[in-house]
């Protein structure tokens, strides 16, 4: 069980050295199925883990396994250790089953780019970093899966360097993960100081004895990280952004690895959480606030990958909301249900791109129905499933967070079941306005040029199309896992783990399913008017403005940080540096050049005479100590 | 005698190269024999280190002058070999890439870089005061002469800055090792007690302040590194600033616990401020030595915060720092160094878009640049966090400093990745401008496989630094 967990962790890794060592040596083809293969390997391994945890007793669940100490100082003591518990084992599935899928898919979608040997280098990299993070035994071996995570989304953003807003992206995704990352080390700093470890199982059970203050400060401190590499607000900026890289990559950050990152956290974390409860109630409110911002702007962008962006960030919040509750199985359920529709969606919308040469903005877009079909049938899963109308997957998982929301009833509660709802109507409203603008009407004539060009090989190769269909085979059928009133393997499973606060009643989810379903086809009956009409879902200037400006947070913070902190580092330059610190000696320095002119000459004999004149100074002042003593 | 023999290698070899009249490529084809066999023999040396035991090993004590009680005394502490290592691998990449550009006047030069090596290894194994102070004062003749001669275009006005501030420092803990000795009735670390006396402290402390160097002391780091040939800044950023965390941690720390108490404070403000300060500075630095070289005051800061954090952690991730920065500091350097040779200039403005068709040079810098920004993972980071975990004890501040200084850092880190390597090519990089030649990959890797290698396993520095791996014991024990 434990080899298992450790061949799903390494596999990856040792499919990004090959590919990085073996350069030029192997086609690019070969990198390709390199990373395929180790992927799908760290799946296996995964299962088998899965299963040996299965096959053990409810109370015996957890293994912890350390290969040696990676840090020590003192006391202080840190291990390169994997936990595998019911949480880590179904991340684990998820990320190494779902990411093996997307990798598939990039050997079709990456053919002929001609730095594939490094794209796939860095999938792999992606792939372990975001293993590492969950099965990370401690808090700072999570925080090195979580740094890494960062690191392998600025590779893969960037990964097209030549284009300046690829770049820059990348940056923007990096420096905003490193504020996450660091609020995340101040709290695992507040840890050591406070609990004396950071190993898990040994802080949580040391979770009681810490002052009010401290556990607030570290279960924010963790948060400020979640909600940075989740793109929660106000830490959202970069994901929309991060649309630069190619489109498997896409998938990969909003599917498989990285934005759920913070999800996991705020779970594996949970007993903190529960110790902060204002704190957690935040992450609740900021998960809502997001769900709510980032639903409506997708009501107004262009580009058919930043409407699915903007669709990550909103469903991202329905976990946070989830776990900020207390709902932490469906939280992690959702993630799971989401992993595969969001995967679906994005790859779809690449073999869309693919087939458009790169084409995204769905103005120049329509009618692909008839010549994508079976690509139209998987995106129109993946939309009714991130809508959640019945028997989708969306449908189960989404409706238990907000049932459970209903549950809480408090003020909180009410407010928080609102907003998911109001979410849930413009989930309707922006999944089916893009899916009627790509694959409904009539087609655009921009698309008539490349239809010719493309009819040869229809949709895509057989190694994007698989990946595709195996998806939505499972968006469709992935919610099945937890019907309320009759079954809740995958829940009751994760919740061995997270021992949950609310559960809602079969009655309560019922009710709100009825709700949301009601809600999800009033929104796709906004977009089809509106799609009918030829007309704007947003049509009053104002709130268009605001919406497509994203609410102007990108202007906010360039206000508020950039260009202050570069101010600060021209002014210091101008102001501090050369003027006071550099030219120092100038005065003193030319004042000695003038004295000595004979010795400016000869720059050699400058040089010379200061030698000799320290070696000269030692032996005086040595002397004259000597004899005064 | 191993330690002597580590000591008098580089400097024989120089006696050598400089005495004999062999032509250009042999002689500096010897020095860099010289300095690989200085780093087999450290090898050696590493291997008869018993780090479990800790404590000074390897020592060896001749009698000097007996009646002013000055002794030859040297040895090695488990973190004093630790930078002696990172120093000859320093020293053998800085000479092989003398070697490979084929510097002027090889005799001259190649004897002056052994001769330096040599000076900082028996900085770094003094155990007699006035021993260290001869050993630092040496390293200092030949950086004059190497800045000096091999330098940029105002390489005049850099050494004649250098050379003031150093003598300053220099002159000022002369005095102090005097008076420290002749109140303690005896030149050696390993016999003479503690002292209370404030000035001597401030002799020593400003000394090392400009050595490492620490804001605000640090007037001659921006000319002096940008004017410096790239591998004559690389030793010092990497090697020759860690002779001040020696000095720091076995004179400043263990002789003088009374005027640390009432300095430290003070210290970590200014050691805090240098992190912030030389970060946004690098930040906005124009040309790439700018930036490695700020990015070295800002890191110098973060060494001391650890060190005068005084405890376990902080200590420990000081030394653990001191080795990661002087790897990745000499790396920088040497990768600005072929740069500037392929596009004639270190301005940002005129570089970019070289990752297009140059596979190996990008992988290089890309490892390196996450090294130097402490991404999570690399012994860097792990540096790093053990300073800020040890500094909370000090002051919640002084972490949050650190937290700041890992962001600005990501900051500065990615405007130089993306300024050489992305986007379109800029005026001075031409097609002509090749990857890494098998040479000069086989300088860079080797630092860089230190790196990887530390990062898997930082432990292996962290815990064998100090007797018992109890950093903070062994310093209020005065190393006894």
């Amino acid at each position: 069980m434990i080899a298992g967990a450790w061949i799903c962790l390494l596999a990856p890794l040792g499919g990004a050295l090959a590919i990085t060592l073996t350069g030029p040596w192997i086609s690019r083809r070969v990198a390709g199925w390199i990373s395929t293969l180790t992927t799908f390997l760290a799946f296996a391994g995964a299962l088998v883990a899965f299963f040996g945890l299965w096959s053990r007793d409810a109370d015996d669940r957890e293994r912890l396994s350390t290969a040696y100490t990676w840090l020590a100082a003192g006391d202080f003591q840190v291990g390169f250790e994997i936990l595998v518990d019911p949480l880590s084992a179904a991340m684990m599935l998820v990320v190494s089953g779902v990411g093996g899928l997307i990798v598939w898919y990039s050997i079709g979608y990456m053919a002929g780019d001609e730095e594939e040997r490094r794209f796939f280098a860095y999938m792999s990299l992606f792939v372990f970093s975001m293993l590492l993070l969950v099965q990370a035994g401690n808090f700072l071996l999570l925080l090195v899966g979580w740094g890494l995570v960062g690191l392998a989304s600025y590779l893969l953003i960037g990964f097209w360097h030549k284009r300046p807003e690829a770049v820059g992206a990348a940056k923007k995704a990096f420096v905003m993960n490193a504020i996450g990352d660091a609020t995340f080390a101040l709290a695992i700093v507040l840890l050591i100081w406070s609990t004396g470890t950071l190993e898990f199982t040994s802080v949580f059970a040391d979770v009681d004895g810490l002052s009010e203050t401290t556990v607030n400060l570290v279960a924010l401190g963790l948060l400020g990280g979640a909600a940075a590499k989740s793109a929660q607000i106000p830490l959202h900026t970069w994901l929309p952004d991060a649309m630069e890289g190619p489109t498997p990559v896409s998938a990969l950050i909003h599917a498989a690895t990285m934005v759920t990152a913070g999800v996991y956290l705020l779970v594996r974390a949970h007993p903190i959480f529960e110790a902060a409860p204002d704190i957690q109630s935040l992450a609740a409110i900021l998960g809502a606030v997001t769900l709510v911002v980032a639903g409506l702007v997708a009501l107004v962008q262009w580009d058919i990958k930043r409407v699915i962006a903007y669709s990550t960030m909103s469903q991202i919040g329905y976990m946070f909301l989830g776990a900020g509750i207390g709902a932490y199985g469906f939280a992690i359920f959702h993630l799971m249900t989401h992993a595969f529709f969001k995967a679906l969606l994005f790859l779809a919308a690449g073999v869309v791109i693919h087939h458009l040469h790169d084409e995204q903005d769905i103005r120049r877009m329509g009618g692909l129905k008839s010549a994508l079909p079976r690509t139209h049938v998987a995106f129109l899963i993946g939309t009714v499933a991130l809508v959640g109308l019945p028997p989708f997957a969306g449908f189960w998982s989404k409706d238990a967070i907000i049932a459970s929301a209903l549950e809480r009833g408090d003020a909180l509660g009410w407010t928080l079941f609102v907003a998911s709802l109001v979410g849930v109507l413009l989930t309707g409203a922006y999944s089916f306005r893009l899916y009627f603008a790509v694959f409904q009407g009539k087609p655009h004539e921009a698309e008539a040029l490349h239809a010719r060009a493309r009819e040869s090989h229809g949709e895509g190769p057989r190694s994007m199309l698989l990946p595709v269909g195996i998806l939505a085979i499972l968006s469709a059928i992935g919610g099945l896992l937890s019907i309320p009133g009759v079954w809740h393997p995958f829940t009751h499973w994760v919740e061995e783990t997270g021992e949950p606060l609310v559960e809602a009643t079969a009655r309560q989810d019922y009710l709100v399913s009825a709700i949301s379903v009601a809600l999800g086809i009033v929104g796709l009956l906004f977009a089809r008017r509106a799609f009918l009409r030829d007309r704007q879902l947003v049509t009053a200037p104002t709130a268009w403005r605001l919406f497509e400006h994203k609410f102007y947070f990108d202007e906010l913070y360039d206000a508020l940080f950039y260009r202050p902190s570069t101010a600060l580092s021209n002014a210091l330059r101008r102001r501090v540096e050369e003027p006071v610190i550099e030219r120092s000696l100038d005065e003193i320095g030319s004042g000695t050049i003038l004295a000595s002119d004979g010795l400016a000459r000869v720059q050699s004999g400058l040089l010379r005479t200061y030698a000799l004149a320290i070696a000269f100074s030692v032996c005086v002042l040595v002397v004259v100590f000597v004899a005064v003593r | 005698m191993l330690t002597t023999a580590l000591i008098l290698l580089p400097v024989a070899a120089a006696l050598v190269i400089a005495i004999l009249p062999l032509p250009r490529e042999l002689t500096a084809g010897l020095a860099f024999l010289a300095a690989l066999m200085e780093v087999g023999l450290w090898i050696v040396t590493a291997a008869r280190f018993d780090f479990e035991e800790g404590g000074l090993q390897l020592g060896t004590t001749e009698e000097w002058v007996e009646s002013l009680g000055i002794s030859y005394s040297v040895g090695f502490y488990g973190f004093s070999l630790w930078l002696t290592g990172v120093a000859v691998v320093v020293s053998a990449a800085a000479i092989g890439y003398a070697l490979w550009v084929g510097r002027d006047r090889p005799r001259a030069y190649h004897a002056l870089m052994l001769f330096l090596t040599g000076a900082v290894v028996a900085t770094f194994a003094a155990q007699d005061l006035l021993l260290f102070y001869v050993s630092f004062e040496a390293m200092l003749i030949p950086l004059y002469v190497l800045v000096g001669v091999w330098g940029g275009a105002r390489r005049q006005a850099a050494t004649l800055t250098f050379v003031v501030y150093t003598m300053a420092g220099s002159l000022l803990m002369l005095a102090s090792v005097v008076a420290f000795g002749v109140t303690q009735d005896t030149f050696s670390l390993l016999d003479s007690g503690t002292s209370d006396n404030t000035w001597i402290f401030l002799g020593f402390a400003v000394a090392f302040a400009v050595k490492a160097p620490l804001f605000p002391f640090h007037g001659w780091l921006p000319l002096t590194y940008r004017e410096a040939p790239p591998e004559v800044a690389a030793v010092l950023s990497a090697i020759v600033s860690k002779t001040a965390v020696y000095g720091f941690l076995v004179i400043v720390l263990a002789k003088f616990p009374e005027p640390v108490r009432d300095f430290t404070g003070l210290i970590l403000v200014l050691a805090g401020a240098g992190l912030v300060y030389g970060s946004l500075l690098a930040f906005r630095a124009p040309d790439l030595r700018g930036i490695v070289a700020y990015s070295s005051l800002a890191q110098m800061g973060l060494i001391v915060l650890g060190l005068f954090a005084l405890n376990d952690l902080g200590l420990d991730g000081a030394v653990l720092l001191s080795v990661a920065h002087a790897l990745i500091s000499a790396t920088m350097f040497l990768l600005v160094g072929m740069v500037e040779r392929r596009c004639g200039s270190g301005e940002l403005e005129v570089l970019g878009g070289m990752a297009r068709g140059r596979p190996v040079f990008a992988t290089v810098l890309l490892v390196a640049g996450m090294v130097a920004l402490a991404v999570p993972g690399s012994v860097t980071f792990a540096g790093e966090f053990l300073i800020m975990a040890g500094v909370y004890e000090e002051g919640w501040g002084y972490a949050a400093v650190v937290a700041l200084g890992i962001v600005l850092a990501a900051m500065y880190v990615l405007r130089l990745i993306s300024a050489v390597l992305h986007v379109r090519p800029g005026r001075a990089v031409h097609d002509e401008a090749l990857d890494l030649r098998p040479g000069e990959l086989a300088l860079v890797l080797p630092l860089v496989a230190c790196l990887i290698a530390l990062s898997v396993w930082p432990a292996l520095v962290s815990q064998s630094s100090f007797s018992g791996d109890r950093p903070a014991r062994v310093i209020s024990e005065g190393f006894r």
